[in-house]
């Protein structure tokens, strides 16, 4: 009695876990190859799993496949961690009637009243005359064969795919491109190229050890797939960017070339896939290019303290001694920490009082690459040191940065520290090292204030000899030396030269004596006028051609006159002028019929004429 | 009487154009020096810089410049600024103390070589006057020696020769020294081969191409000579002597 209540016990708990297997009733259809001639034979496959009483299937319906022989039927229980699973494959060999795109249809099973349906598989037949080298289409457009590697990549059933999770990111939000690799059977493979990308910052994550593998089906046919490397971007211009493909080197398990035989059955077990059994080779495959749209980052709301920051950071200040005195060095550290552009971070200039004297920043980078995101931290580390005692602020940092999930700028502010700097009269000879005294009497002192009064503006470019009152000033001095230096020329030619004097006084001494003797006529002088007349013409030549009038004789004119070469006709006048003179002076009886103004005018003529010539 | 009364008019005309500038300049600077008390700097500065702009300037603008550029710790321009204002405005106490000031917050300390004290002596007296004071006196004195020598030249004035001839001669040697130290502070005022740089660190590089030997370093506020140019590239030398070439960016001529 009591022993049939375990079992029932037992029984009821084996149901329960039944039970709760059957939730996962997995059912799908597969063929072993989506590529194949009409000559070729196909192996369609139904597994079934997390079931334990099998349910019947009828073999697939294709008007445009016969069956050749099966189902051949193998079942397999495990139990692990007292988790039964059991798993059942049915197989059958199909072969094509015609060649094209042909289709399988989904079988259906009813199941404790649920009903599963498989996929829909599509398999491309070509005709074998036509050969096998037809391009095939790639399962779902990952895959082109590298140039130069085995044109038939395809058949090897092994492709790359690159993956990201969106199509557009804004300049510095970071993007990751994962690459997988679809395969059946691939031994090793090795990295050739890591992906390219003009205007990105790549950060590459550590490639898995041991990368997981889970299975997929695509299009009807079941891959391995293993992520073997995922890469960071973060672009750095905007624009249509391209990733360009990833290449890597597969070593691929080729089944050994045999003929079909009775025992091809009894081969196709994975058992005799063993790369022990059979070759391999070495297939170069690429991912296909991947085109980013990198948008610009909004202009709207933009922080003066933006740097260029994209991703979600935090910013710690700290200082590492608060007590200090003048002239001792203390440490401000600025700590940015978070996910995003972590190369492209940077802090806004410090600005502080001029009585710190600040040394440039440590800069350290630490980026982090784990856990699936680039992060890691950037430390600023600034040594000051305050050269007067007193109250010190150093004022509160600003940083922004741009969080592409909320699409919005964040703008983070630091602490400020107020720090009480104490005197240290040791340390102040140090400080005197390099400065003159009078430069030490300054140290402390703060400028002076600005001018309020402007003193008149002048044009740049100006100087002083564009100035108007220059030139004029100094002109006024030029034109008084040379009016100064002429008037004395002038006065000294006069003055030192008798020669000069006499023939520039000549003319207008004859027009004086003209004048006189006129007025002689006048008052009937006619003795005395003569005698005038004689004088002055005598006075004038002489003047003219400056001789010594003691002892001029007409004699003496005439050999005058004639080193001057005047012309023989008027020399002749003058003579015998100067002759007639002579006799009415000497001889009285001749004045009397003399005509004194006949005679003036013809001796005024005739000095006329002698002025042009002497 | 038509003709006299428009050209008073146009005179009014150009009179009144030259003041509408030079009160709106005024302004500017008012401007300038309350946002400079409001302690709002940088707006000081935009304001300075407007003037300039406008093709002016004048000593006090470049001091209140230079103070806006030390409150926000730009030293090299603030240096440069006050330098700028010396040369308008030589012996300025302010000017003086504020650039002394500042340099003192300049990285490098280039020892000058000592200068010959009667070269130091001469450079000082040179520095008494600007350009345009020396420029008044050398015309006056130039006047009155000419006038002198007219007089003495001209008449004959016994008792006062002697005098004449005397104030002509001191007057005409003061002239010609007044000149050749009106020549030396223009050369020195208008001398484009004085720099300041104005990056916080300039590296200097033995030749004008990027990338070659690097002489030294020097840093913000640091006056230079410039000795040559090629294309984006000063040839510099320091005040002991050193030689390099920096891009012209980082150094502005005074």
């Amino acid at each position: 009695m009591r022993k049939s209540r375990i079992y029932k016990l037992i029984l009821l708990i084996m149901l329960f876990t039944f039970n709760a297997n059957a939730q996962n009733v997995r059912f799908s259809a597969s063929v072993n190859k989506n590529n194949i001639t009409d000559k070729d034979v196909l192996i369609y496959t139904i597994n079934i799993e997390g079931v334990s009483d099998f349910p019947n299937v009828s073999p697939p319906e294709s008007p445009d496949f016969v069956l050749i022989s099966g189902p051949s039927q193998s079942s397999s229980i495990q139990i692990i961690n007292g988790q039964m699973t059991a798993s059942k494959t049915i197989s059958w060999q199909i072969a094509p009637t015609r060649t094209g795109q042909l289709t399988i249809k989904p079988i259906s099973i009813k199941y404790r009243g649920k009903t599963y349906t498989t996929d829909l598989v599509t398999v491309n037949v070509t005709s074998a005359s036509s050969g096998q080298q037809k391009p095939s289409t790639p399962p779902s457009g990952a895959t082109r064969p590298a140039p130069g590697a085995s044109t038939d990549s395809r058949r090897e059933e092994v492709f790359l795919k690159a993956t990201v999770p969106q199509q557009t990111v804004y300049k510095g939000q970071e993007l990751v491109v994962t690459f997988d690799l679809y395969y059946r059977n691939v031994r090793t493979f090795g990295r050739k190229k890591l992906p390219d990308a003009r205007g990105f910052w790549i950060e590459e994550f550590p490639a898995p050890s041991q990368p997981t593998i889970t299975n997929e089906t695509i299009n009807g046919v079941p891959y391995r797939k293993a992520t073997i490397q995922q890469i960071a971007l973060f672009a750095t211009t905007t624009g249509e960017l391209t990733i360009d493909p990833m290449v890597i080197d597969c070593e691929v398990v080729q089944p050994s070339q045999r003929r079909r035989s009775i025992f091809d059955d009894f081969f196709e077990d994975s058992f005799f896939n063993d790369p022990f059994f059979s070759g391999t080779k070495v297939v170069t495959i690429e991912s296909a290019p991947l085109k980013i749209q990198v948008k610009p980052l909004p202009e709207k709301g933009k922080p003066s303290a933006f740097n260029g920051a994209v991703g979600s950071f935090k910013i710690e200040s700290s200082i590492d001694n608060p007590q200090v005195k003048q002239d001792q060095a203390l440490t401000l550290r600025y700590k940015i920490s978070g996910n995003g552009n972590i190369n492209a971070l940077k802090l806004t200039p410090l600005i502080l009082p001029n009585s710190v004297e600040v040394f440039e920043p440590k800069i350290d980078k630490i980026i982090n690459k784990s856990g699936g995101t680039i992060g890691g931290s950037v430390t600023y580390e600034y040594v000051l040191i305050p050269r007067r005692p007193g109250q010190l602020t150093i004022p509160a940092l600003q940083f922004a940065y741009f969080d592409p999930q909320t699409e919005a700028y964040r703008t983070l502010t630091t602490r400020s520290f107020n720090l009480k700097i104490d005197v240290d009269e040791s340390a102040r000879s140090d400080r005197s090292v390099g400065l003159s005294k009078t430069e030490i009497s300054l140290l402390g002192q703060d400028i002076r204030f600005i001018m309020r009064e402007n003193t008149g503006w002048r044009k740049l470019n100006h100087t002083v000899f564009s100035e108007i009152w220059f030139w004029l000033l100094n002109g006024i001095s030029l034109s008084i030396l040379l009016g100064a230096v002429g008037l004395r020329w002038w006065t000294d030619k006069l003055q030192s030269n008798l020669a000069f004097a006499r023939r520039r006084q000549a003319w207008p001494r004859w027009q004086t004596r003209l004048r006189s003797m006129q007025t002689m006529l006048v008052e009937a002088k006619e003795e005395e006028f003569f005698t005038q007349l004689d004088q002055a013409i005598i006075g004038y030549i002489a003047d003219r051609l400056v001789l010594p009038i003691a002892g001029l004789g007409p004699r003496e004119i005439e050999q005058a006159l004639n080193q001057c070469g005047i012309e023989a006709e008027l020399l002749q006048k003058v003579l015998s002028l100067l002759k007639r003179l002579n006799e009415i002076r000497f001889l009285p009886g001749l004045a009397a019929d003399a005509e004194p103004r006949t005679l003036l005018t013809e001796s005024r003529e005739i000095i006329n004429n002698l002025s042009k010539v002497i | 009487m038509k003709l006299i009364r428009e050209l008073i008019l146009i005179l009014i005309l150009i009179a009144s154009l030259w003041g509408r500038t030079d009160s709106e300049l005024n302004q500017l600077f008012e401007q300038g020096n309350a946002a400079y008390q409001a302690e709002n700097y940088t707006e000081a500065i935009r304001l300075y810089e407007d003037i300039i702009a406008y093709g002016y300037d004048s000593g006090p603008l470049y001091l209140n410049l230079g103070n806006a550029y030390y409150r926000t710790s730009q030293i090299g321009l603030a240096i440069l600024s006050y330098e700028r204002a010396a040369r308008r405005m030589p012996n300025d106490p302010n000017v003086d103390f504020n650039l002394q000031l500042a340099n003192l917050s300049v990285r490098d300390r280039i020892e000058a070589p000592p200068a010959f004290f009667l070269l130091r002596w001469y450079r000082a007296f040179v520095d008494l006057l600007s350009a345009s004071g020396w420029a008044i006196i050398f015309s006056i004195l130039l006047l009155i020696a000419i006038t002198s020598f007219a007089v003495w030249l001209n008449f004959d004035l016994r008792h006062l020769r002697r005098l004449l001839r005397a104030i002509f001669v001191i007057c005409g040697v003061l002239s010609l020294l007044t000149a050749l130290m009106l020549f030396q502070k223009y050369h020195l005022e208008t001398a484009d081969d004085q720099g300041i740089t104005i990056s916080r660190t300039v590296s200097s590089l033995a030749a004008p191409q990027p990338g070659s030997t690097e002489l030294f370093i020097i840093h913000e506020g640091t006056k230079v000579r410039i000795l040559d140019s090629d294309g984006n590239w000063f040839k510099i030398e320091l005040i002991d002597g050193k030689q390099g070439w920096v891009s012209t960016a980082d150094v502005a001529k005074i």
